[in-house]
């Protein structure tokens, strides 16, 4: 009776990848003691629950959205602007988080009422026509939402770095490891596992009949309803549920940053992002979201350090340090996708559990 | 008859431009019988099976389950109400496991399709369900595989299992042995001789195989351009005349 788990060689090889980035994620802070480090992996924690909720609408029912990004960005602005209007107290936190979310749902129930029942490619173009109109308010109503430059504030006492969560002896702040038991921890943790939690809730909703049942529909929507699954209803339900974690991760993702502009939270190249770590990572498991998000993440922190690495290495050599320039980074970047799509056409998550499964 | 049909259509007609793919047909069916529904190719059979469960909105006239009007709902609502619909071509979830199609239709009927808290690993009562409907099937062998992977017979077999789990009132079955080995038609024909014993049940089966026809109808009712031609016991249908001209005299079936 183990059908609903088939473990391959493959799933368990993705199962462990998945670990390790669990294990780097959760001791990151004492791994890598440098600012940009720490920042790497909040973003990776932040994109990995973007991802896999944007996996239940493309991965799992078949929805194909543009919008992801303007509910990521209703949830960053949430917190922005009640943080910068109510000062930085949790109350303003949890306003920000309420206001995000509420916008979200009542958005995506309305986009998901009018034009889930459209085709696919209607669909597609409805939430990409909301999101430009979401992109364009947020720059115009600039006493609102500080147009272009964003906005910036302070988070909650806790999360500032002079913090000093324990003391040592001398009445200095602890050290654990070399490592400051201040503020900018506590922050850190609090995108960790703020993050865990939605992860889990909705690797627990996959993994529940209702899971099923939007694989269902992305696999052969007529017959779902032939066999009397009310499609619009799930798909409505599934698009809101991704609109409210993808808020709640915005909102998350604000607080650590303290700035939230239309670069960090609302602009279409955070959308291309995610679709290139879904397709990376692999549609339909959201393992394929851990995997995807993270690699992504690093290369857009860390290619460019490696190829000035490899461009000095190989100074002597004619031409090559000239295509290694680190200037030149988004053409690798390009080629590695190119790369991985051919070599794992369902994401890596996708082709390699398949790798051992029965076909 | 004064009992009550459990499923009737009355003057229900689809017309697709200047074609009228069903054309007025009015009949009603009733509990523990099977009705055999033949015709040529393009009678309109099939498109019939598609008003009845939904797939398709009638143009005009009404389909009625048991005294409900079911015609302006739809085809989740009508499988909710008991109407099962076996399809002509394949239907299936294809990269989902045999054990899962069945176990969607069995969480379909027991309503668990909104169960969001529970994992599906835990809720055996619905996986003892569908390998029950498997072991009917005889499929427990590849509960497993991907329904995509099976072979045409088994895919077959599977359609079958998967109206059997909705466990419905008004089954519905199109051409269910079409393209099937000699071998393996009759493990299909055994499911449905089965369902027939179940006298509240009513069946639909849209067959052209003259000695399935023979073996399991109660009745016959002959389509022909959309429209209600014959209907009665199998032996005087098959004998009239005019059965014969459209239908007999067509095809190539051997007596």
């Amino acid at each position: 009776m183990n059908a609903l788990s088939q473990t391959t060689s493959g799933t368990k090889a993705v199962k462990a990848a998945v670990l390790l980035i669990f294990a780097l994620l959760l001791f990151a802070p004492f791994l890598f003691q440098d600012v940009r480090a720490l920042e790497v992996a909040a973003r990776v924690c932040v994109f990995i629950v973007l991802v896999a909720s944007y996996d239940l609408l493309i991965g799992y029912t078949g929805i194909v959205s543009f919008a992801h990004t303007m509910f990521f960005g209703f949830g960053a602005y949430g917190a922005a602007i009640s943080l910068k209007q109510m000062g930085p107290g949790w109350d303003a936190v949890v306003v920000g988080a309420l206001a995000g979310m509420g916008v979200s749902l009542i958005v995506a129930v309305a986009i998901g009422l009018l034009s889930l029942r459209v085709k696919a490619i209607f669909f597609a173009m409805i939430t990409l026509a909301t999101a430009s109109v979401a992109l364009v308010l947020a720059s115009q109503l600039s006493d609102f939402t500080g147009g272009e430059d964003g906005i910036t504030y302070r988070a909650p006492a806790l999360f500032k770095t002079a913090t000093k969560l324990m003391l040592d002896e001398n009445g200095k702040v602890l050290r654990v490891f070399g490592v400051k038991i201040n503020g900018k921890l506590a922050a850190y943790y609090f995108v960790f596992f703020s993050c865990l939690a939605l992860f889990v809730v909705m690797l627990r909703m996959v993994g529940s009949p209702l899971g099923t049942v939007l694989k269902a529909i992305r696999e052969n929507e007529a017959r779902a309803e032939a066999i009397g699954y009310r499609v619009v209803s799930y798909r409505t339900f599934v698009f809101c549920i991704a609109a409210l974690v993808a808020s709640l991760a915005g909102t998350i993702y604000a607080i650590w940053l303290k700035y939230t502009g239309p670069d960090t939270a609302l602009s279409f190249a955070i959308m291309i992002d995610i679709l290139l770590m879904v397709v990376i990572g692999g549609m339909g498991t959201m393992w394929g979201a851990v995997i995807g998000a993270t690699m992504l993440v690093l290369a857009q922190y860390y290619l460019r350090d490696l190829m000035g690495a490899a461009a000095k290495a190989t100074v002597d050599i004619p031409i090559l340090p000239h295509v290694l320039d680190p200037d030149r980074w988004l053409f690798w970047l390009g080629i590695i996708f190119i790369l991985l799509v051919y070599f794992f056409p369902k994401g890596i998550a996708g082709t390699v559990m398949a790798k051992g499964a029965p076909r | 008859m004064t009992v009550q049909p459990s499923l009737e259509t009355r003057d229900l007609k689809i017309r697709f431009g200047g074609h009228v793919a069903v054309n007025a047909v009015s009949c009603a069916f009733h509990p523990g019988e099977l009705t055999v529904i033949v015709g040529p190719n393009g009678a309109g059979k099939t498109t019939y099976f598609n008003l009845i469960s939904g797939q398709l909105a009638a143009s005009q006239g009404q389909v009625i389950k048991s005294g409900t009007d079911l015609t302006r709902m739809s085809p989740s609502a009508r499988a909710q109400r008991g109407i099962g619909r076996a399809f002509q071509l394949t239907n299936l979830f294809p990269q989902l496991s045999v054990l899962e199609n069945i176990r969607l239709a069995v969480q379909a009927r027991s309503g668990d399709g909104w169960r969001i808290l529970r994992q599906v690993a835990g809720l055996t009562d619905l996986a003892e369900q569908a390998e029950h409907y498997l072991e009917a099937a005889k499929l427990s062998g590849v509960a497993h595989l991907p329904a995509a992977a099976l072979p045409h017979g088994d895919q077959r077999k599977l359609e079958v299992a998967l109206l059997m789990a909705m466990e419905p009132d008004i089954y519905m079955f199109d051409e269910p042995t079409a393209g099937m080995s000699l071998d393996h038609a009759p493990d299909v024909l055994d499911l449905i001789a089965g369902i027939k014993k179940d006298t509240s049940k009513t069946v639909l089966l849209v067959e052209h195989k003259m000695d399935v026809v023979r073996s399991l109808a109660d009745r016959i009712i002959v389509l022909h351009n959309g429209e209600l031609l014959a209907d009665g016991a199998p032996d005087t249908v098959m004998s009239s005349d005019i059965v014969r001209d459209v239908y007999l005299g067509k095809s190539a079936v051997p007596a």
